[in-house]
Parts: C-alpha cells; sequence; structure tokens
C-alpha cells in the first residue's frame, strides 16, 4: 500500500473517533504543528488531532497502537527542549480541546481540571476563591496545566513553594493501549500502589496521556512585598542569598541578573539600572505584611554585609513593579539583540551559581558568543541564554559547543542539565551522562511497560 | 511516517516576499496565543499569530506555495487586529507582516471579490468627497488647512457626519478641509500596501501640520507612513489641549442628564467602551479615553473591552460569518451590563456594534467618543 493510501485510511479512522472537524491533515496545518516554542527543531506529522474527552483519547491511542503510528501529545506548544515535535511524524494530539476547570473545592483545597487548561486561567480560577496555585513559569498565560505537569514545570517561587510536582495529587491518564487509569485523587495521604501520578508528572509525555488533573492549592498569601541590591560581582550577590537563608528566612523570590543582562535589560526598557553593576539581585517575600516588612528588612541587610552598592526596598506596588520588570524584561531584551535566542536552564546548587555564571561568561568570550545569564538564585536554576545571528550558521555550531561545556560543567558541579525545560529532543544526548547507563536502561523497561509498541512520543525519554 | 525536514533553516533562499528583519524576529514562544481572537475560536494553532508566520515562513522559502489553500485561508481568517504585538516578547511587528503577506497573496485575483468595490470608492481624493457630498460632516470645501487639520475619514463622513462635526464643535480651532482624501489603510490592510502608502503620503500633503483623527485604524496606518510626530488621535490630543480639572464636568453635559435617554437626570450613565484595536495595539493609547468617560459617567470595562470586535475594517464586509463570531461576546458582555452607552472610537467598531445591538434589541446606545464630550444624542 503507497504512504499516501496509509495516511488516507489513518484519517478517516481518526475522523471516526473525534469528528471529521477536528482531523486536520492540509500541509499548511501539518506544518504549523511541526515545532514549538525550541529554535531549530522540527518534525512532520501525518495528522493533527483535536479530541475532547479521555474516551476519545482513549480511542486515538488504541488505533494509533493497532498501528503502531506515532502519537505526540501537546498542549499550547510552548516546549522548550523540543519535547512536542514530531520528529518521526505520525499524530500531532492536542489537547487544547479539554479546557474546563471542573471544580475548585475550598474544603478539600484541591482543583480538578482537563489537561488543555491554561496554567494561568487556572491559578486565577483558586485566586478567585482566595486560594493559591503556586507554580508560575514564564509561560504561564500560555502553556497548559497538562503541559506543566507532563514536564514538571518549575518557576519563580519554587525555592519556597515548591515545582509542579509537589502540587500533583491525583491523575487520570490514558495508557498508549487505550487503558484508562487514576493515580492519586483528592488526598494529602495516599500511599496505595506505586506512586504513578508522579512518575507521570515530568514524563514528558512518553508514557500515558493525562486527561484529567487534581492539583493541590494552598491559601493565598495576604500580601507581598520586594527589593533590590546590586551588587560589585555575582559572587557577592550569591554570598548574600546564602547570608539569607542561612538567617531562617524563606524568600517567595530571589531572581538575579548577570552583568550582560542588566545591559540588554537597560538598553531595552529605559528604566534606569545601574549598568556598572556585577550583578542585580531581585528579592520578595509574601505572607503577614509584618512578617513581610521585617524578611524585606534581613534581606536588605544580608545585602549590604555582603557588600552591596545599593539597596532598594519598594515601599508601593507601583514600585514592587517597576523592580520586577527589570526580571521579566531579561528574556525580551536578551532575545532582541538578534534573530536567534537559545534558552538553556542548566542548573547548580545554589551554593555554586557564581562559579557557574563565571564558567559561562568564559565559555561565551572563548566560543565569541553573547551569552546572557539570569535565573532563580534560590534554587541555582540558571538561564544562560545565546543569542545569535541564524543565518551565520558557524554560530549555532559554537553555540552548541559552548552549551556541551556549560553541561559537563553543571554535573561536575553537582548539577543537571535541565532544571525546568525538560530532556525532549534537545538534552536527550546527555541524559546518559548525568543518570549513567543503568538508570538509563531501567528508564527503558519502565517506558517498555508503559508503552511496549513504543507508539506515545516516541525517539525521547525512555526510547 | 515520513520526517520530511520543512523548516526555514533547510532552505536558506529567500523569496523576498517578507522583509528579513520583520519575519526572522518571531522566537516561536507561542505567548501570542491567548491574546488572538481567531485562535480563542478555532483553538488551532494553524490560526494563531505564531502559527500564522510560519506559514509566512513556509512561503518565503518556497516550502508552501502561493496558492496553497491554508496559506490562502489564513491570511483572510486574520483580523489584523494586532492585539499580538503587546504581548509578544520579541517585538514581532505583526501588522507590517500581515500587510506584505496580503500585499504578496492578494494582488491581482486572489484578493477577495467583496473588498474590490470598497477600495475602488476611496482609491481617489475626488471620490472620497463625492460620496461625502449629501452629508453634514465638518468639512468645508474651501477651508485651507491649519496648524492642526480634522481627517473626515473616507466612509466616517459617509456613514458617521455628526463624528467629526462634533469634534469640530468641540475645538473649533480645528481646520477641516474637504479636499482629503482616504489615509489608504483599506488599502494597506487589503493587499495594496504601496497605494496604501501613496495615498497617506497624499494626505499628508494636503493636510499639512499635525493630522487629528478620529478612527484608530486610520490614525495607526498614518502614524505609521509619515511619523507618529504628525499624527495625533483625538482622545489623546483633547485630553492634552483641554485645561484640567474645572473645565472637565462641562464636558458632555446633556449625555449626562439623560437627555434622549429617557434615564433619571439623578443615574449616573453606566458607559463601556470598545477599544479600536490600533490605536491601542498600534499607537498604545487606550487609557485617554477611559478617562475621558469616566469623567462624564460611570465608566465599566468589560472583560472584552480590548479584545476585536470584528469589524477590523473591510473584515465584517469579507467574512461577515467570522466576524458576527468574533462579535458575539461582545454583545453578550453589553447585555449582561446593562449598558447606557458603548463608546467606539473608530468607524469600523461604530458600524459593527451597531448593526449587533440592533440585531439583539439591545437598549444600549453606540457613541463616538467626540459625540460622548459634545454631549449630543
Amino acid at each position: 500500500m503507497t504512504a499516501t493510501a496509509t495516511s488516507t485510511l489513518l484519517q478517516r479512522a481518526l475522523e471516526e473517533v473525534v469528528g471529521r472537524e477536528h482531523v486536520r491533515t492540509d500541509e499548511g496545518a501539518l506544518l504549523t504543528f511541526s515545532t514549538d516554542a525550541t529554535p531549530l527543531e522540527h518534525g512532520h506529522p501525518d495528522a493533527v488531532v483535536f479530541p475532547a474527552s479521555a474516551e476519545e483519547v482513549a480511542g486515538v491511542l488504541r488505533l494509533a497502537n493497532e498501528r503502531r503510528v506515532p502519537v505526540v501529545p501537546r498542549g499550547s506548544g510552548t516546549n522548550l527542549s523540543a519535547g512536542t515535535v514530531p520528529q518521526l511524524g505520525g499524530i500531532v494530539l492536542v489537547l487544547t480541546r479539554m479546557n474546563q476547570v471542573k471544580e475548585v473545592s475550598s474544603a478539600d483545597l484541591v482543583a480538578v481540571c482537563e489537561p488543555g487548561v491554561r496554567t494561568l486561567e487556572l491559578a486565577q480560577a483558586a485566586a478567585a476563591v482566595g486560594l493559591l496555585y503556586p507554580p508560575d513559569p514564564g509561560s504561564q498565560s500560555t502553556a497548559t496545566i497538562g503541559g506543566n505537569v507532563a514536564e514538571c514545570a518549575g518557576g519563580l517561587r519554587a525555592l519556597k513553594y515548591g515545582v509542579t510536582r509537589d502540587y500533583v495529587l491525583g491523575v487520570q491518564a490514558v495508557l498508549p493501549t487505550g487503558e484508562i487509569i487514576r493515580s492519586g485523587g483528592r488526598l494529602v495521604k495516599d500511599v496505595a500502589g506505586y506512586d504513578l501520578r508522579r512518575l507521570l508528572c515530568g514524563s514528558e509525555g512518553t508514557l500515558a496521556v493525562m486527561t484529567e488533573l487534581t492539583l493541590r492549592l494552598v491559601p493565598a498569601p495576604e500580601a507581598s512585598g520586594y527589593g533590590m541590591a546590586y551588587f560589585p560581582d555575582l559572587a557577592d550577590a550569591a554570598r548574600a542569598v546564602s547570608r539569607v537563608l542561612a538567617s531562617g528566612i524563606l524568600p517567595v523570590t530571589l531572581e538575579f541578573l548577570d552583568r550582560v543582562c542588566i545591559g540588554a535589560v537597560e538598553d531595552y526598557a529605559h528604566i534606569g539600572l545601574d549598568t556598572s553593576a556585577g550583578a542585580l539581585l531581585i528579592f520578595g517575600q509574601d505572607g503577614n505584611p509584618a512578617v513581610i516588612e521585617r524578611d524585606l528588612e534581613r534581606m536588605a541587610q544580608a545585602s549590604t554585609t555582603e557588600g552591596a552598592t545599593s539597596v532598594r526596598i519598594a515601599e508601593s506596588p507601583e514600585a514592587a513593579n517597576e523592580i520586577l520588570q527589570a526580571r521579566r524584561a531579561a528574556l525580551p531584551a536578551l532575545s532582541r539583540l538578534e534573530p536567534l535566542t537559545l534558552l538553556e536552564d542548566a542548573t547548580v546548587p545554589r551554593s555554586r551559581i557564581a562559579e557557574m555564571v563565571d564558567f559561562i561568561q568564559e565559555v561565551a568570550e572563548r566560543h565569541q558568543l553573547k551569552i546572557g545569564t539570569f535565573g532563580h538564585a534560590g534554587d541555582g536554576n540558571l538561564h544562560p541564554t545565546a543569542v545569535l545571528d541564524a543565518a551565520d550558521e558557524g554560530a549555532v555550531d559554537r553555540a552548541h559547543a559552548a552549551f556541551n561545556e556549560i553541561f559537563t560543567r553543571a554535573l561536575e558541579l553537582d548539577g543537571t542539565i535541565t532544571g525546568e525545560h525538560g530532556i525532549g529532543i534537545s538534552k536527550l544526548r546527555f541524559l546518559e551522562q548525568q543518570l549513567g547507563a543503568d538508570h538509563v536502561a531501567l528508564l527503558r523497561r519502565i517506558k517498555a511497560a508503559f508503552d511496549p509498541n513504543g507508539i506515545l512520543n516516541p525517539g525521547k525519554l525512555g526510547s | 511516517m515520513s520526517t520530511v525536514d520543512i523548516t526555514p533553516h533547510d532552505l536558506p533562499e529567500r523569496r523576498s516576499v517578507f522583509t528579513p528583519e520583520l519575519l526572522d524576529r518571531c522566537i516561536s514562544c507561542g505567548f501570542c496565543l491567548p491574546a488572538c481572537p481567531t485562535y480563542a475560536l478555532t483553538g488551532v494553532e494553524t490560526s494563531s499569530p505564531r502559527g500564522r508566520i510560519n506559514l509566512m515562513r513556509a512561503l518565503e522559502t518556497g516550502v508552501l506555495p502561493d496558492d496553497d489553500p491554508t496559506v490562502n485561508e489564513e491570511s483572510s481568517f486574520c483580523l489584523g487586529c494586532r492585539a499580538c504585538e503587546p504581548v509578544c516578547p520579541a517585538g514581532v511587528q505583526y501588522g507590517a507582516l500581515l500587510e506584505e503577506w496580503r500585499d504578496h497573496l492578494w494582488n491581482g485575483r486572489r484578493r477577495p471579490w467583496n473588498v474590490k468595490p470598497l477600495l475602488w470608492a476611496v482609491d481617489s481624493p475626488s471620490r472620497v468627497r463625492a460620496m461625502g457630498i449629501v452629508r453634514r460632516h465638518a468639512g468645508r470645501s474651501r477651508e485651507a488647512p491649519g496648524p492642526v487639520n480634522l481627517m473626515l475619514g473616507c466612509f466616517e463622513r459617509v456613514l458617521y457626519p455628526r463624528v467629526s462635526r462634533d469634534a469640530r464643535k468641540l475645538a473649533p480651532e480645528l481646520a477641516a478641509p474637504s479636499a482629503q482624501g482616504c489615509c489608504g489603510a483599506l488599502h494597506a490592510h487589503n493587499g495594496e500596501l504601496e497605494r496604501g502608502r501613496e495615498l497617506a503620503r497624499d494626505l499628508g500633503a494636503a493636510l499639512p501640520g499635525t493630522i487629528v483623527t478620529t478612527s484608530g485604524g486610520c490614525g495607526a496606518h498614518l502614524a505609521g507612513v509619515l511619523g507618529a510626530a504628525r499624527v495625533q488621535q483625538f482622545p489623546q490630543w483633547w485630553l492634552a489641549r483641554e485645561p484640567p480639572a474645572d473645565g472637565a464636568t462641562a464636558d458632555g453635559a446633556a449625555v449626562a442628564d439623560g437627555a434622549g435617554a429617557g434615564t433619571p437626570a439623578a443615574r449616573r450613565l453606566r458607559i463601556g467602551l470598545q477599544d479600536s484595536c490600533h490605536l491601542r495595539n498600534g499607537l498604545g493609547v487606550w487609557r485617554e479615553p477611559r478617562e475621558l468617560i469616566a469623567r462624564i459617567g460611570e465608566y465599566v470595562e468589560l472583560p472584552s473591552a480590548a479584545a476585536c470586535c470584528g469589524a477590523a475594517g473591510s473584515y465584517s464586509v469579507v467574512r461577515p460569518k467570522d466576524s458576527a463570531r468574533v462579535l458575539d461576546p461582545h454583545l453578550d458582555e453589553i447585555a449582561a451590563a446593562d449598558l447606557d452607552v458603548i463608546v467606539v472610537v473608530n468607524a469600523g467598531c461604530y458600524r459593527q456594534l451597531q448593526q449587533g445591538v440592533k440585531r439583539r434589541g439591545l437598549r444600549t446606545r453606540v457613541v463616538h467618543i467626540a459625540e460622548l464630550l459634545a454631549g449630543e444624542r
């Protein structure tokens, strides 16, 4: 049978499951689902399918499993490691039609929702009843909760509140062979069986397709406050962070920008940053107003003690917003310097941040690259961001070489190749270096137990 | 399964359909998706700004041909509202890309048939002038341009002549020679980019000095061609012109008293606003009309005030069904808020909302900001 005939048969079968208007096979549509937010990576799917229920997802997976067709689940496609790129073709399974927040319970402190709900929408639904869904990845306005759980997304509040995995209480998921399972539920304590909901969180769409999520919520803090400090050098800022944490404070925000980022942000946003500084530390606390005031004061003190050249505490929400704008503008400012932006997320223990950032600068100079680093000083999650001209092919190769060195160095410092973006396609070749051969072999056996025919997001984690 | 490589990076040859700096800007982060009305309607990436930029890239590199049905459908389905621009971290000028896209695709037979008569009507200043001749707009035929001139618009002077009349009533120093043509926005947005720019330059020559516009769509196009320094939007200009505080309450006294509205004089009117997309997303003017409305009545911010109403220039003519789908949630909100008045700042939105409100039988009146300030109706 010809490839075209196979495709047509597949299309007909998919249309029977989800309805004709929810299958796209036109070349233009296929093209727009061939990429995600990762530069330089792309595939070419054979069909894009938009199911509306767990049963429809199961129908699509059974069909794909019978025919051994790859299936790549996807939400809004904001992935930064090419995790939703259909590199082996097949079906892109888009879950954005499943977009209902089914319940927000103040009594049980949970939200129950479908995977296609945008993370910000979920956060707003929780906020409407005085609750907080803490994980706040940079893409929260666009990204879906299903994608966040599949990638175990982080965010700016991770030091104090943890990451997505700390909020997944229960999942309903469809196995690649078509069965629908549930793991966990509305309970904080539940040890019946292996913790599959945790296994699925961060499984990057390679084990099962999640069709409903039960997420833990916490009471919303009363208020929040912010401050900032300039340091001559990032090492000084890092010592200030250590001093803050040693003093018994757990801040909600500890973000930093390096010298390159400060310059880029000021050139772009003109918000009056001190471009002579070596590092900018942004600190924040939430909770009771009295506690906020005390903690901000202590963090300012710790900064001064460690050599901050100037320290400022925001007196008003507007002033706080100005401070946060410096951090928010980091990626936009860097990305405007050149057409191609490579955003990475190597992560090290927070005590090694200064060492790591110095190394990144040294590597950038050696490879003649412009790399700015910003990130989460509280949890060691760095975002070294290389900006380059896509037309200069040499630059892409040099950037890859530089990041190879950066990942290797992160591992030497007891860090990880990815703090929150995931393995996807981009980091797969570094995975064994971090985990070792035995560990990777175990991942493959787990993958095979879920997905005997290897149809779900093949060529990535566990393949 | 196939593994055909199809992104631009593999095919560096360009066809020069698009300005490279504009097309290369997008970093594919997807932050534009929740801002896009057609993505909200469909939930399909292909009908989002990022999806459309990927289609443009495929067109640019020849991966998809000019007659690809999806490429053509999406170039037309896009409202051109530019809501994707303010939320874009990389500063993509999507509106400019859309103009280049349509300029390439729609030149000749692929232009939607129903937009052709519109373009013809406004293509020459004398035709525009003739269209307005029976209407009592603010224009004077022998008047010489002054330091600050009021743009009369093309369709606005025919459909809503009171807008320019009220603007002039408020600010008699505005000169309004009727020997002025169309600004060219309609051309630029419908595949005749160069003609659109030419018309803007002609209008700039006919009205030397500052041009004050009462339509966001025209204002943004003029500012793009003539430079932002030459063009002022009426709400913005009026706020800067007027003495603040004391004189403010005089605005719209008649409306505030409930004249013609059948409301008790004591009750403050509940007034909403429909932003003009290009005024807000193209020129960043959105606080000003809100501030002006709040002086006259109780300002009610509708959830979709900033989102496109579906008029989108000629969109309501070219794609009436989609235009109505985009409008529907706005009408729901106007009905739910039980507004006395919904204010518009663009001629296209005026027509769109007026027809919608009438179709639904709502009691809300549609009023241009100049009319509201002049206190008529």
